[in-house]
This record gives structure tokens, C-alpha cells and sequence, in this order.
């Protein structure tokens, strides 16, 4: 499925000031994957991406994409028609139609009229939005907008679509959609770098991950690669009945084997970090007078990790 | 590209009633307003005079000259107290009171019944013209002595003025002008919407040189501002009869610059306007205050010296001079126009660089 990189960043960085906005950042994209780039709000997502795009001149580094540079002028407009950039802004002219939009984006990038319309078609009919094709964008839904953002960057037929937080305020409804769009545009060839700071999403939908914080890439590979990397060995949580008594006693005869309280208010859950030795454990449970009515593997996620990395949690 | 962002823009402004009534549907009314307003002050209609004269010879040798000259509407009264009511109530302009015993020579001169606060222009001209027209009816010259004492000529290098010029042929270049210049609000409106839509970097991302697309955006404006300067002109001829009496195509020449210089100051704004709020207030009371210096909602001709003089720090008083004298002087041509013309393009080329000196793609 991964070939050769389509996108290569080389210590690519963005000051505004003094203030360092994006460090060094060094990245493969793989031809043909999705690639997420995860990080919270500020962490210098949508910094890299508009280096990548041409919207901003890097500070430092450089940047290739099919090969060729992301630069100033006309030695990047190769690079540029490359890009299909979907802003996290709704990009889009609201007092105009969406055929409308869609001619003036597609000319934008060299498209004569009969191509246009031909790729408006096209895009209108991947986002799902033919049927309102003649209507001013104003009224649209939000998931409607967005999926017309997403349908004004694939006009050209980019080898990279770029996607800047593409479900920020969408129902589940067009998220889904956004989502399976994604997908059959990876599965026919284009290779799509997608911001999120939503875990879930990039877990999901993602081939290869790149966590940044604090204008840094910080990991990068599979989800299941920083899970194995970073994200330390799995959890096995027990869920606890008895009385108070019962409860605190036994959490007393856990920490022994290393057992934590988790995230139950209660107290009634144990987590434990560690591949645990349960027979004893279980022993001591029983001594103190409290049942072991749940257990299970937690499963080790993306927020994991970064907490692993950052030691701050992907939502703070 | 050029033709795409020329339709986008137009279609985008063919839905922005703001934009459209700012520069089309408030010219108009303007015009139309102020120029009923100046007609009535006097551009066209004369003044109206009340009169009440007593039944005696000087009396009506005075309402006999008022009659002949014609330079005011008269309007009989009844009494002396009728003309002061007829004034006081601004029903006229002036009254004259003739008493029986009017008699100049002895000390007993007629009472003129006007507001002595009203404005100079006004004001002075009615008592000179009566002045004038009581004494001659008065103290009429021995017969045969008869002379014209003044005759009025242009002098040499001044074209001749055109006749019955009237109040249009001041309010339509003045609102002309004062709502052409608002399309450099326009202008900087468009690149502040750009920017907020985030089409802004849509655009920078596309394969488009930075200058291209700059001039991209401004090049519709330039279309725009000729669109309006025709239909402002053109509804000034069609409608309110106003008349060319200078070249058409200097006229147009200079409407040319006029719309360069407001682009170039849209530029302005645009690169150092803000946000669309701060720049719609400061943008609007700017417009304003140089349209007010620059005489075009009042003429810099019944200026104060002063402010006659700071007409000409904005490109508004340039323009207005030279659309005036194409207006009003029979022949004016290009060459007529030239310290204007240059004025108005140096205006433009300062704007231009002090707009491109500002300008930030990245924001």
C-alpha cells in the first residue's frame, strides 16, 4: 500500500518573531496512505500544513512534494498543483453557488471551462452534494460545507490532499461521509495528510500518525507502532463490589502489587500497570472482603501515548 | 485567471446590496437631493422678493425697475406687516417695504425685511442687486447719460462658461466623486473578506503568482468604478439634463484616473485597514472628511480661503477641478486639465506604492 514518500519534509520550521511557531520538523509521507497529524489545539498543525500548501514561507527547511520543491514563485507552482488544500476555514464563497465556487477554484488552477465543469462534476458527486449544486452555499448545512471545502480541493486531481481538521462542528452523519471519501480517495491512489487534534479520528482512520506538541514532531509511524513505542505495556483493570470498608482495605492489599486506583469515583476500580501476578492479587481482594465482579485488558490508545510523550493529556 | 476572479468578484458584488447601494443607489438620491437644493438656492430660480409699496410716485418707480430688471420673483403684499410676516415665515427670500413718504435724499430710506444671519452668498448678493435697482429707480441718470458702468468678460485663456449652467453640473461630479472614492472602501472590504472566509489562503495556495493574484483582485474594482462613473454621468446627461461642455474624452481620461486613484487607496486599506469593522468606521469617516475638504458635497468655490486651500491636499479637490472644468468650460480639453490630471495620477501612483509597501500576503 506505502510507496515511496510523496511528501518529505526536511527540518522545516515557521517563526513569527521571536516566537518559534514550528521548530524543525522532519517527515514522510508515504504515496497512497493516509497520514494523520495529531496534536492539540497550538501545536503547529496547521503551521506545517500551510508551509507544505505555500500559504506561508517557511523561516528554515524545505519541503518536496512528487518530487518537486515547495518554494516561492514560479519555480513552486509544480509543487502547488500538487496540493489539494482544504482549509480549516469553510475556503468557500457563500453568496455563491457551489457550481459557482467550484468554476472559479478550478480555473484558479489552469482548468479550462469544459475541464472544470467536467471536475466539478466529479467533486460534487464524491462529496455527495449534486443535488445542490445550483444553490447559493450560505443556507448549507455545516457538514455541507464541509464537504464542498473537500470537494473545491480535489478539483485538480492533487496527488496530496491536505486536509486541515476537516470535521470540526459536522454531525456524525457527514463526518462518516467525509470519512469514507477519505478512504476511497486513499484507495484510488492520492495520498491525504489530515490534521486532527481528535484521537479517535486518527486512530481510525489513519495509516501512519505524526504526534506533534509544541511545534515538534515528537513520534511518528503506525498507530500500532506508538502504541508499542510509547505507549507502555497494557492495563488490566478490576472492578471491585463490597462495602467501604471492604473497598479500602483492598486497594490497601493491591498497592502491594503495584495495583492504582482508576478513573471510578468510588474507588472500586484497580488499574494495573504492569503485567500482574492475579492469583495473589485476587487472594488479597478476597482477604479484605471485596468481589472482583469485572476484569478486563484496557486497550492502549493515541491519548495514551501522547500523555506518555508530552505528559500533559491531548485535550488539555 | 484574470477572467475567473473578474466573474467571481462581479458575481460576489452583484449579491452585496451594501456595496451596490453605496456606490449606485446613494449617488443618485445625493444628486438628485443636492442638486434640487442648490437649483432652489438660486442655480436656476430667482430669488423671491415681497413687496408692499405705497400708493406714491417713488414707490412705484421702485416696483417698476424691480419689474423690469426681473432678477427677482416678486410677489405683492398688502401691508408692511404682511411683508415682514412673508419673511420671517421664509416664504421669501426678502421683502421691500416702500412707505408713502419713502424718500431716500431726505433721510428716509425703504425697509428691507431679510434675516441678517443668513449665510453671506445669500444675504449679500439680494442687498446689492436691490441696492443698486432702489438707487437707479431713485436717482435715475440725466436722459441720455445712460451708460452700462461694468460689462462682464472672460478674460483671455479662460474658455467661455457654458450658458444655464446649473446645479447638477456641480452634484453629479460631486457625488460622482465623493461615492467613486467609496469603492476604495469596497475594494478594502474584499481583501478583509477574503482573509476571514480563509478563500485568502486557498488563493496563495493555488498556482498563482502573489503579484497576479494582487492585481487580480484589484482589476474588477478598476471595471466597477468605470461602470459607475457611466452610470453616474449617464443618468446626469439622461435625467437631470446636466451637459458636457468640455472633450468626452478627457472627461473620460480623467474618470480613468479617478478610478486608478480610488483602487490604489482600496489598496490602501486593505493592507492597513484591520478588520472589517475597524476598517468600515475609519475607511467611511476618512471618505468623508477628504470628499467634504475636497468640495464635493460643498463647492470650494463658497469655501473659506483655508479650506479652499486644503481642498487640494486630497485627490477629491483635483478631480472635482478638473471635472468642473469640463463641465462648465465650452472647449476644455486635455490640455485644460493637465495640472489636475497629474494631481489626481500622483495621487494614484502614492497610494499604489504606499498600498504595496503595506501589503502582507501572510496575516
Amino acid at each position: 500500500m506505502a510507496g515511496a514518500s510523496l511528501l518529505s519534509l526536511r527540518g522545516l520550521g515557521k517563526d513569527y518573531g521571536g516566537r518559534v511557531a514550528v521548530g524543525a520538523v522532519d517527515l514522510e509521507v508515504p504515496a497512497g496512505t493516509i497520514f494523520g497529524l495529531l496534536g492539540p489545539n497550538g501545536a503547529g498543525k496547521t503551521t506545517t500544513i500551510s508551509m507544505i500548501a505555500g500559504v506561508i514561507t517557511p523561516s528554515r527547511g524545505a519541503a518536496t512534494v512528487a518530487g518537486h520543491p515547495v518554494v516561492a514563485g514560479a519555480a513552486g507552482f509544480a509543487a502547488r498543483r500538487a496540493i489539494g488544500l482544504v482549509p480549516q476555514d469553510l475556503a468557500l464563497y457563500e453568496e455563491l453557488t457551489a457550481d459557482q465556487n467550484l468554476a472559479f477554484f478550478a480555473r484558479l488552477y489552469g482548468l479550462d471551462r469544459a475541464t472544470a465543469a467536467a471536475r466539478a462534476d466529479w467533486a460534487l458527486g464524491v462529496v455527495g452534494l449534486r443535488e445542490r449544486r445550483g444553490d447559493a452555499v450560505a443556507p448549507y448545512s455545516g457538514g455541507m460545507k464541509r464537504r464542498l471545502n473537500l470537494a473545491c480541493g480535489l478539483l485538480h486531481r492533487p496527488a496530496l490532499l491536505v486536509l486541515d481538521e476537516p470535521t470540526v462542528g459536522v454531525d456524525p452523519q457527514s463526518r462518516r461521509h467525509i470519512f469514507d471519501t477519505i478512504r476511497a480517495l486513499r484507495d484510488d491512489g492520492m495520498t491525504v495528510l489530515y490534521t486532527s487534534h481528535y484521537m479517535e479520528e486518527v486512530a481510525e482512520l489513519c495509516d501512519r500518525v505524526a504526534i506533534m506538541d509544541g511545534g515538534e514532531v515528537i513520534a511518528a509511524g503506525t498507530v500500532a507502532e506508538l502504541v508499542d513505542r510509547h505507549g507502555g505495556p497494557p492495563l488490566v483493570e478490576l472492578e471491585l463490589a463490597g462495602d467501604a470498608a471492604a473497598l479500602v482495605a483492598a486497594r490497601a492489599l493491591a498497592a502491594r502489587h503495584g495495583a492504582l486506583a482508576g478513573d471510578d469515583p468510588t474507588g472500586a476500580v484497580l488499574r494495573l500497570p504492569r503485567p500482574p501476578q492475579l492469583g495473589p492479587l485476587l487472594a488479597d481482594v478476597e482477604t479484605a472482603g471485596a468481589t472482583v465482579v469485572n476484569l478486563s485488558v484496557v486497550r492502549l490508545d493515541l491519548e495514551r501515548v501522547f500523555l506518555s510523550l508530552t505528559g500533559h493529556s491531548l485535550r488539555d | 485567471m484574470l477572467a475567473a476572479t473578474i466573474q467571481k468578484d462581479l458575481q460576489l458584488l452583484a449579491r452585496d446590496r451594501g456595496a451596490l447601494i453605496s456606490l449606485f443607489l446613494l449617488p443618485v438620491v445625493f444628486i438628485a437631493v443636492f442638486g434640487a437644493f442648490f437649483s432652489d438656492d438660486g442655480g436656476g430660480r430667482r430669488r423671491v422678493l415681497v413687496v408692499w409699496a405705497a400708493d406714491a410716485p417713488r414707490p412705484a418707480a421702485v416696483v417698476a425697475a424691480l419689474e423690469a430688471s426681473q432678477l427677482f420673483e416678486l410677489r405683492p403684499a398688502t401691508s408692511a406687516d404682511e411683508v415682514r410676516a412673508a419673511v420671517a415665515a421664509e416664504r421669501a427670500h426678502a421683502g421691500l417695504i416702500l412707505a408713502a413718504d419713502f424718500d431716500p435724499a431726505a433721510g428716509r430710506p425703504a425697509e428691507l425685511a431679510i434675516d441678517e444671519a443668513l449665510a453671506p452668498p445669500v444675504r449679500l448678493p439680494i442687498l446689492g442687486a436691490l441696492t443698486a435697482l432702489v438707487h437707479r429707480a431713485v436717482f435715475p441718470p440725466p436722459a441720455g447719460a445712460d451708460r452700462p458702468v461694468l460689462v462682464p468678460r472672460t478674460p483671455p485663456g479662460v474658455q467661455r462658461v457654458l450658458r444655464d449652467v446649473d446645479a447638477f453640473q456641480l452634484s453629479v461630479p460631486g457625488n460622482a466623486v465623493l461615492f467613486g472614492f467609496f469603492l476604495a472602501l469596497t475594494v478594502g472590504l474584499a481583501f478583509a473578506e477574503e482573509r476571514r472566509w480563509g478563500t485568502w489562503r486557498r488563493l496563495l495556495a493555488a498556482p498563482v503568482g502573489r503579484w497576479r493574484l494582487l492585481v487580480a483582485k484589484l482589476v474588477p474594482y478598476v471595471l466597477v468604478g468605470f461602470v459607475q462613473f457611466g452610470f453616474l454621468f449617464g443618468l446626469g446627461i439622461a435625467v437631470f439634463g446636466m451637459r458636457i461642455g468640455g472633450s468626452v474624452v478627457a472627461l473620460v481620461v480623467l474618470a480613468a484616473a479617478v478610478v486608478l486613484c480610488a483602487v490604489a487607496l482600496g489598496l490602501v486599506f486593505a493592507a492597513t485597514g484591520g478588520s472589517e469593522k475597524r476598517m468600515g468606521s475609519i475607511g467611511s469617516v476618512s471618505l468623508l472628511i477628504m470628499g467634504r475638504i475636497g468640495g464635493a458635497m460643498v463647492p470650494r468655490a463658497i469655501m473659506p480661503p483655508a479650506l479652499k486651500a486644503a481642498g487640494l491636499l486630497v485627490p477629491h479637490g483635483w478631480a472635482l477641478d478638473g471635472y468642473f472644468t469640463l463641465l462648465v468650460r465650452d472647449g476644455a480639453g486635455l490640455a485644460d486639465i493637465g495640472p489636475q490630471l497629474g494631481a489626481v495620477l500622483a495621487f494614484a501612483a502614492a497610494f499604489l506604492a504606499l498600498g504595496v509597501w503595506r501589503f502582507r500576503f501572510e496575516r
